[in-house]
């Protein structure tokens, strides 16, 4: 086998993404996905299933040469696990690792099927009342991000989104509970995907990678250094900024 | 970090002058070292860490009997194990060219050299008044017994396993290696064992920075930074491996992965989790399961190689206190817990209350030495429970307590007292209740393990108890007995050996008991 073997995994929702390429040139061809649902069974669900995806390709692991994972944002532990376990992978193999962002894996997922000039609006579920909202534009190559990662209440990213003049499909976990929410606000020439491609998949994955590595997107590959994209900070930090922003007088 | 042995050699002449000026105030000079290369009855070791020599001990065969020459450690390595593994590797060469005694003069007050020998086997036989002229003072002659009587054997093997512990042998390839991974709590750790349970390398990364300004342990802030140090820790634990050794050492040296699958914060214990099993899949290494509070145990076992069961252990921690009955390693009897605030949690809430800052334990224990434990009378809850359960909530309340009816009082409190007299009524109840299991079950070996085992107070109390029963006390070094991967790795080493393995698909054991080991 001539080439780069690439393995990608992303497991920052209830669904394991796997996907298996070979890289030649510019070319990236997929080799074999995994998808399932798994909910609060990425740490027991997913190197067994990366195992088996191997297998079913006569694949060693050491003929891996390059891991991708999908670092989020997505359920904290969730995002964890991924990355971990990435880490892992790529530091006993000595291989790189890159970090793909988790909604860019949604959005590549319906790449295809839509006419250029489409928007995609992504929705990750963030729990606690709120959404990871990113904007995707649809090209003749793909997709292209239009905004950066941040955390939102469905509210505010709905209101936004209801004065975009092109035509917007909606699509990522998040949808689950806010689909009634976005349809009574967005207009109705909004469509939304369908249910079973609001996460991120293998295939969806690598295209993510491919097109960040073409644009030459991508980190040093050093495992130590890819992290998780959270958008928030741990709890006991947001009360603390919360406190200092009251200021001593008004407590 | 361990030292390795080998012969003397003319390029480590330079080294080890320096090392001889300056411990001794008549020193031999470079000629009488070069000297001795060339004579065919000398024998001539020294210690080397990371490439350096840090000591080295010299022997003088006649008539089938070994005159110790000259022993000396730098400076920087000494109390460390080193002039252990070198006096023990020197007597086993002689043993070897056919030696049947060893003597040495020693000066009469280096206590340190003179409870070395004597923990050789050696004894003093006699005295030269004024042998070493530039202090005045007497030399005390010390012979050993016979070396091949039964009594010295047994001697020597217990200096020899001492020794397996600070140095690696250059003529045993070292296998089994465990690689240990801790990520169940508020410290990034990774280490590498030996097939002799001697510490490799030991790596502790930890955040308790990042946590004290939130009076306790974030588990997000946990978890994210044991993602952040996983990679980093690891590798340096490979690299001090190397340094080590005197080899390079990677992934392809290990022979086991032994991660803490629980108990711990479930964020915490996953990150460790999926990076072993990652690596565990990169690599082909089998990956072992540990549980955290039997490697708090096997600690212990890194200080005392020869402890053994049937002990009791008390496990102290921040979140656990627990008698254990130990008939054999790996099979564990919890004959008492905490019913509600561990030992370390206590600490912490009290040194909270008194706005001491975090973590309580330590401040606790400093400010405790300069005050009067018979101070304040606390209760010492469940003292005569009859059983070996702990509550700790009631003492945290009569603390908070006592502290509010002072203020109302208008008295100033005086924090030594009230430290000493808290901290002595935790150490009260678990010395009794220490002594009555390990009498109920008639063990002579006791372990204090854990991070609060890191109390001063506690550790003092517990040895004299035992001691004067006649029991043996086994505590790990202070490193040791707060989160590390070395006790894991440890553990590991123990469960390889039985064949155990972990399955990749298995999950975290956040909530995982001692006896479901």
């Amino acid at each position: 086998m001539t080439g780069t073997l690439t393995l990608a995994f992303d497991t920052a929702t209830e669904h394991i993404a796997i996907g298996l390429a070979l890289r030649t040139g510019e070319a990236l061809e997929v080799i074999g996905t995994r998808d399932a649902e798994a909910p609060r069974a990425a740490l027991a669900r997913l190197l067994p299933s990366v195992e088996d995806l191997l297998i079913d390709h006569a694949v060693r692991p050491s003929d891996v040469s390059e891991v991708v994972v999908g670092h989020g944002p997505g359920s904290f532990t969730g995002v964890r696990i991924a990355v971990s376990a990435a880490k892992g992978l790529a530091h006993g193999l000595e291989v790189p690792l890159y970090a793909v962002s988790t909604l860019d894996a949604v959005a590549w997922r319906l790449a295809g099927s839509l006419r250029p000039g489409t928007l995609i609006g992504v929705l990750g579920d963030a729990m606690r009342g709120e959404v990871y909202p990113a904007l995707f534009e649809v090209t003749p190559d793909g997709v292209k991000r239009l905004t950066s990662d941040r955390v939102a209440t469905p509210d505010a990213v709905a209101g936004e989104w209801a004065s975009l003049e092109n035509s917007l499909v909606l699509t990522g976990n998040g949808l689950t509970k806010y689909h009634d929410l976005f349809a009574t606000v967005l207009p109705a020439s909004t469509t939304v995907a369908d249910p079973a491609q609001w996460s991120a998949s293998g295939s969806g994955l690598l295209a993510a990678f491919h097109s960040a590595l073409l644009d030459g997107a991508l980190g040093d590959g050093d495992p130590a250094t890819v992290l998780p994209v959270y958008t928030r900070l741990s709890d006991a930090e947001e009360n603390e900024r919360a406190r200092t922003r009251q200021g001593p007088g008004e407590r | 970090m361990r030292v390795r042995l080998r012969p003397l050699r003319p390029e480590d002449l330079r080294s080890v002058l320096a090392i001889e000026e300056a411990s001794f105030p008549r020193p031999w000079s470079e000629g009488m070292f070069a000297a001795e290369l060339g004579l065919p009855d000398r024998m001539w070791f020294v210690a080397e860490r990371d490439g350096e020599v840090v000591g080295y001990a010299g022997a003088m065969m006649q008539l089938g009997e070994a005159h110790v020459m000259n022993l000396a450690v730098a400076a920087g390595a000494r109390r460390q194990g080193v002039a252990t593994v070198l006096l023990s590797g020197l007597i086993d060469a002689l043993r070897d060219r056919g030696a049947h005694g060893v003597t040495l003069e020693v000066r009469e007050n280096n206590d340190a050299a003179i409870s070395l020998y004597e923990s050789a086997g050696m004894h003093a036989v006699g005295e030269r008044p004024g042998y070493y002229v530039e202090t005045g003072e007497s030399a005390v002659v010390m012979w050993s017994d016979d070396l091949d009587s039964p009594g010295m054997n047994a001697r020597l093997d217990i200096l020899r396993a001492r020794a397996r512990r600070y140095s690696y042998a250059s003529d045993d390839d070292g296998h089994p290696y465990v690689l240990g991974i801790e990520t169940s709590c508020d410290e990034t750790a990774a280490a590498v064992v030996g097939a002799h349970n001697e510490v490799i390398a030991n790596v502790v990364a930890t955040q308790v920075d990042f946590h004290a300004r939130f009076g306790g342990v974030v588990p997000e802030i946990a978890s994210r930074k044991h993602t952040e140090a996983i990679v980093a820790v690891v590798s340096e634990a490979l690299t001090q491996a190397a340094g080590t050794l005197g080899r390079p050492f990677g992934f392809d040296d290990v022979d086991a992965i032994a991660v803490t699958r629980g108990p711990g914060l479930v964020g915490a214990l996953v990150v460790g989790l999926a990076y072993a099993k990652g690596l565990s899949l990169a690599t082909g290494i089998p990956l072992i399961g540990i549980n955290h509070l039997e490697a708090h145990i096997f600690a212990a076992l890194l200080e005392d190689p020869n402890l053994a069961p049937p002990l009791i252990a008390l496990v102290v921690s921040g979140g656990h206190t627990s008698l254990v009955y130990v008939p054999e390693w790996g099979e564990y009897r919890v004959l008492g817990e905490t019913l509600d605030d561990a030992a370390g949690e206590a600490f912490d809430k009290v040194a909270k209350a008194l706005g001491l800052g975090y973590p309580g334990g330590p401040i606790i224990s400093r400010l405790a030495e300069q005050g009067d434990p018979a101070a304040i009378e606390f209760p010492r809850a469940m003292l005569h429970s009859g059983d070996y359960s702990f509550s700790l909530s009631g003492l945290k309340t009569a603390v908070i307590n006592h502290v509010s009816h002072e203020r109302e009082a208008g008295r100033e409190l005086h924090l030594p007292d009230l430290a000493a007299s808290f901290q002595a009524a935790v150490i009260d109840v678990q010395v009794a209740k220490a002594v009555r299991a390990a009498e109920e079950y008639r063990v002579s070996s006791f372990v204090i393990a854990g991070g609060v085992a890191a109390n001063t107070a506690l550790r003092q109390g517990l040895t004299d108890a035992m001691r004067s029963r006649g029991i043996e006390v086994a505590v790990p070094a202070l490193h040791m007995c707060t989160d590390n991967a070395a006790m894991v790795a440890t553990a590991g080493l123990f469960r390889y050996a039985r064949g155990e393995r972990m399955s990749r698909a298995d999950d975290a054991a956040p909530g995982l008991r001692l006896d479901s080991a």
